[in-house]
């Protein structure tokens, strides 16, 4: 089947099985290695693009689902300017660790700063819960998004 | 104390970091495990599915193996693949390349072993309590004074049962072999914490087929967390055979299903401590220690993981008559390995939970119980190895303080008379001996080497990995601090079995505390042999004697003297001490332990970098908490939990608001972080809920289930 959307920004086409993962499609079709797989059912986050501006795992999205829409990955989302505000607070508070959850972590969080922005920690904790970090135990990652809705 | 960047982290961020499964080599195909479902059985026949083309496939089993079917390991006794009998569910029984993953995955998740099936033992209990089910070495620490108890005595006994324990790493486990037949050299890109073990792990299963295997680690390690410590030897051992036979390159990446189902985990423990305390002067005067772990099927590495139980089974009290006995168990369900705390959490779990008990026997706080048996300069240890600080009670002073702790138990005591949830508060402590047990070190004799370039850029080559925790990044710190050369002269070598020496694996909180206090001791060296104030002005002057080469040898402290056979002596040189208070909501309608508030404090030495410090804290004690309120296997091995939707990792939503400090850190010594963080902090939740509500549970983790079910029986 073949499908078009638009990826970071640049309308894209591409054949492929109906049913085959977003993930899939965006690690091997367009090799953007970003976005990796770590559960494989939609628990963890770590697969976290936007799919018409709204955060989903990309691992439970078939090509069906994208035909006409609009994604944005960890790389498209680094190159806007809210983009790399948010890596310099990660990198800043040391945010980051093993780095395997982090695209999926960033996706998230440029959604929230983005379309709430509020400095509140209770509403990070909830836009977050759909990513799983094991190795910091959030409490630096919330620094980093706090810091960024003060910069923004 | 300052802050350096890590090196890693905008490369992470932006998705360029290369993880394993991005490395491609040129016609490689994809590989999978073909394993046991049965928990004990003979393998009758193994059914292939109709309808493909078998001659297109690489198949490797037991009988292809051209060295030993033995992994290498502290006890060397599970094999690469089943031969005729399976033990656990999740033995590997082949590996199976194909050039197509889809066409792989289908194939095998469609092929059937016939088995005759055997008595299996997988229950936590039912391996547990049961003696018959011991086996391997027992190891005892024997401090008894031969006297029996005071008739005055007050006795106490209590039995407290761990779970498993998922390391849950994000990046499952991986690992790429490449054969290269002109050379007859195995090369391994490892997704594992020692590229050293791979190495043994490789070069035993190929035997004299091959000259050499070369690992070497890819970019990024996904955590680990003691995960990737053993596992990997195993998984590379196939991958190897798969492209010695195929003659292609293979790459096997796990899905996290077979990933949590047949990898290791956290060995379960039933522990059982009789102790007996004077009424009088509140002091423990005995104590006997029964302590278990389930080995899974095979023994493996548990007999250092039982070693380390052992040393720091009685936690941080005085005792004067002690008794301590450890063994492993066998169950049919995956060998279990490494993970962060190795042993130790276990161990306080049970003895920290123990303390509250007494406590509430002889009806004193469990703070001031604590103080009065805490150990001091002066006491020593079990295996007679003397305390030489008090370090540890200044933690837990710390920590009371901070938490306000006995003004707190007057407030919720006043607050859960008038409430139906309660609210409570809990204290535990811990210690971690940093690096390896006893003579390991010696054993070990780690190597580091550096290479300083024409332009002052110096090279660190060490075989420890960085699998998140920022240990490169702390490690140049630590090199460069020592001779104030600016850390954006250094370059890290990827861990790299040809080209880094061996300095030992990255286990045991040994990285930063054997490794980093090497390197600063060898940059002073290097610094002192050349007799340069500036290395750049240096090197700059003395163009003609670089690039140039140094190395270095780990030399021991001789005052560690460990006697292995009858667990005496001196089994760590330098311990590193914690103390924790959490505060808890209980939910009387939901049985939901809420975590409202935990304090930590921790004397970890000299603090290199206090964000990376502060970040691996944060993170060890959020598993820890966990280990504590959530994580545990239902039935491991039955299929039953294969994923993080029934394995409850906690989210944001579970976090209390975690508060660290860490005291003495004006210690010329970096000592161990990785652990600690792990060891203290269950048992805090544990003996807060008893504050809440007066209920006794000594089985972890914490779930509504289990509370529910107590106060049923205990109804009843």
């Amino acid at each position: 089947m073949k499908i078009n959307f638009i990826l970071n920004k640049n309308g894209v086409s591409v054949d492929v099985d109906p049913m085959k993962r977003l993930l899939d499609i965006l690690r091997e079709d367009f090799r953007l290695l970003g976005t990796k797989e770590s559960c494989g059912e939609g628990e963890c986050g770590a697969c976290t693009v936007l799919l018409d501006g709204k955060p989903v795992t990309s691992c439970l999205v078939n090509a069906v689902h994208i035909d006409g829409k609009e994604v944005m990955t960890s790389e498209g989302i680094a190159q806007e300017p809210l983009g790399k505000l948010l890596i310099d607070c990660f990198d800043e508070t040391n945010a980051v660790q093993c780095g395997f959850c982090f695209p999926g972590f960033f996706v998230t969080s440029y959604h929230y700063v983005k379309t709430d922005g509020e400095k509140s920690l209770d509403k990070i904790k909830k836009a977050l819960s759909g990513n799983i970090c094991r190795c910091t135990g959030y409490q630096k990652i919330f620094e980093s998004v706090m810091l960024a809705c003060k910069r923004k | 104390m300052k802050y350096i960047t890590k090196f890693d982290a905008i490369p992470k961020l932006n998705g360029s970091w290369q993880f394993l499964d991005v490395y491609s080599y040129e016609g490689m195909i994809p590989g999978q495990l073909l394993y046991s479902i049965c928990h004990h059985g003979i393998i009758k026949k193994i059914h292939f599915p109709d309808g493909y083309d078998l001659s297109e496939f690489t198949m490797v089993s037991a009988k292809d193996i051209p060295g030993k079917n033995i992994v290498p390991e502290p006890e060397c006794d599970q094999p690469y693949m089943a031969d005729k009998e399976v033990f656990h569910f999740g033995q590997v029984i082949m590996g199976i390349a194909h050039p197509n993953r889809k066409l792989l995955r289908e194939f095998i998740s469609n092929t059937s072993i016939e088995y005759e099936e055997l008595p299996a033992i997988t229950d936590i209990k039912e391996c547990l309590d049961n003696e018959k089910n011991a086996f391997g070495r027992e190891l005892t620490i024997d401090h008894r004074t031969g006297k029996n108890p005071d008739p005055n005595w007050v006795h106490h006994h209590g039995i407290y049962y761990t779970p498993h324990q998922e390391q849950a790493y994000l990046e499952p486990q991986g690992m790429i072999a490449v054969w290269k037949l002109a050379e007859r050299e195995m090369f391994v890109r490892a997704n594992a914490q020692c590229p050293f073990f791979v190495k043994e792990g490789v070069e035993a299963i190929m035997g004299d087929s091959i000259n050499e295997a070369i690992i070497e680690t890819s970019e990024g390690i996904g955590g680990a967390f003691g995960g990737k410590e053993d596992f990997p030897s195993l998984l590379a051992g196939i991958t190897s055979l798969l492209s010695y036979k195929s003659g292609k390159p293979v790459k096997i990446v796990l899905d996290r299903s077979d990933d949590i189902q047949i990898t290791t985990k956290r060995h379960p423990a039933r522990i059982e401590i009789n102790s007996w305390t004077n009424p009088e002067t509140k002091k423990i005067m005995k104590i006997d220690i029964d302590y278990r772990l389930d080995a899974g099927a095979y023994q493996t590495l548990s007999p250092i993981v039982l070693a380390r139980g052992v040393l720091h089974a009685i936690s941080g009290y005085s005792i004067p008559d002690a008794f301590i006995r450890g063994r492993l168990f066998r169950s049919n369900t995956p060998s279990n390995g490494a993970f962060r705390g190795f042993g130790a959490p276990q161990a306080f779990a049970a003895m920290e939970a123990h303390i509250d008990d007494i406590a509430a026997n002889l009806k004193i706080n469990s703070y001031n119980f604590r103080k009065i048996n805490l150990f001091k300069i002066g006491d020593e240890f079990p295996t007679t190895q003397p305390i030489i600080e008090n370090n540890l009670s200044d933690c837990l002073e710390r920590v009371i303080e901070k938490a306000n702790y006995l003004n707190k138990l007057e407030e919720f005591k006043e607050w859960n008379k008038t409430h139906k949830d309660k609210k409570g508060i809990g204290i535990s402590i811990g210690y971690h001996g940093g690096g390896y047990t006893g003579n390991g070190e010696k054993v070990l004799n780690s190597e580091v080497k550096v290479v300083i370039e024409k332009d002052a850029i110096v090279k660190i080559f060490v075989a420890n990995t960085d699998m998140g925790q920022g240990a490169h990044t702390t490690l140049a710190q630590m090199f460069f601090e020592a001779i104030d050369h600016p850390c954006e002269k250094c370059r890290i070598q990827l861990p790299n079995t040809s080209k880094t020496p061996n300095s030992g694996p990255t286990v045991a909180s040994r990285t930063i505390y054997i490794i980093g206090n090497l390197l600063r001791k060898f940059a002073l060296k290097i610094k002192d042999e050349l007799g340069f104030e500036n290395l750049e002005e240096y090197v700059k002057s003395h163009q003609n004697e670089f690039p140039r080469e140094f190395r270095m040898n780990f030399v021991q402290d001789p005052s560690v003297v460990f006697d292995d056979e009858n667990y005496v002596g001196v089994a760590y040189k330098d311990y590193s001490w914690a103390a924790c208070v959490t505060e808890i909501y209980f939910h009387a309608d939901t049985y939901q332990i809420e975590l409202t508030k935990s304090w930590n404090v921790m004397d970890i030495g000299k603090v290199v970098n206090q964000k990376i410090a502060t970040g691996q804290a944060e993170g060890g004690i959020l598993q820890g908490l966990a280990y504590g309120l959530c994580e545990f296997f239902y039935k491991p091995g039955y299929g039953r939990m294969h994923g993080f939707t029934d394995y409850a990792l906690p989210t944001t939503m579970d976090l209390p608001d975690v508060d660290v400090e860490f005291i003495h850190t004006d210690s010329m010594v970096a000592k161990g972080l990785g652990e600690i963080p792990m060891d203290f902090p269950a048992p805090s939740i544990r003996n807060a809920f008893y504050n809440a509500t007066g209920i006794f549970i000594n089985e972890y983790p914490m779930i509504p289930e289990r509370i529910l079910s107590h106060i049923q029986k205990n109804k009843d």
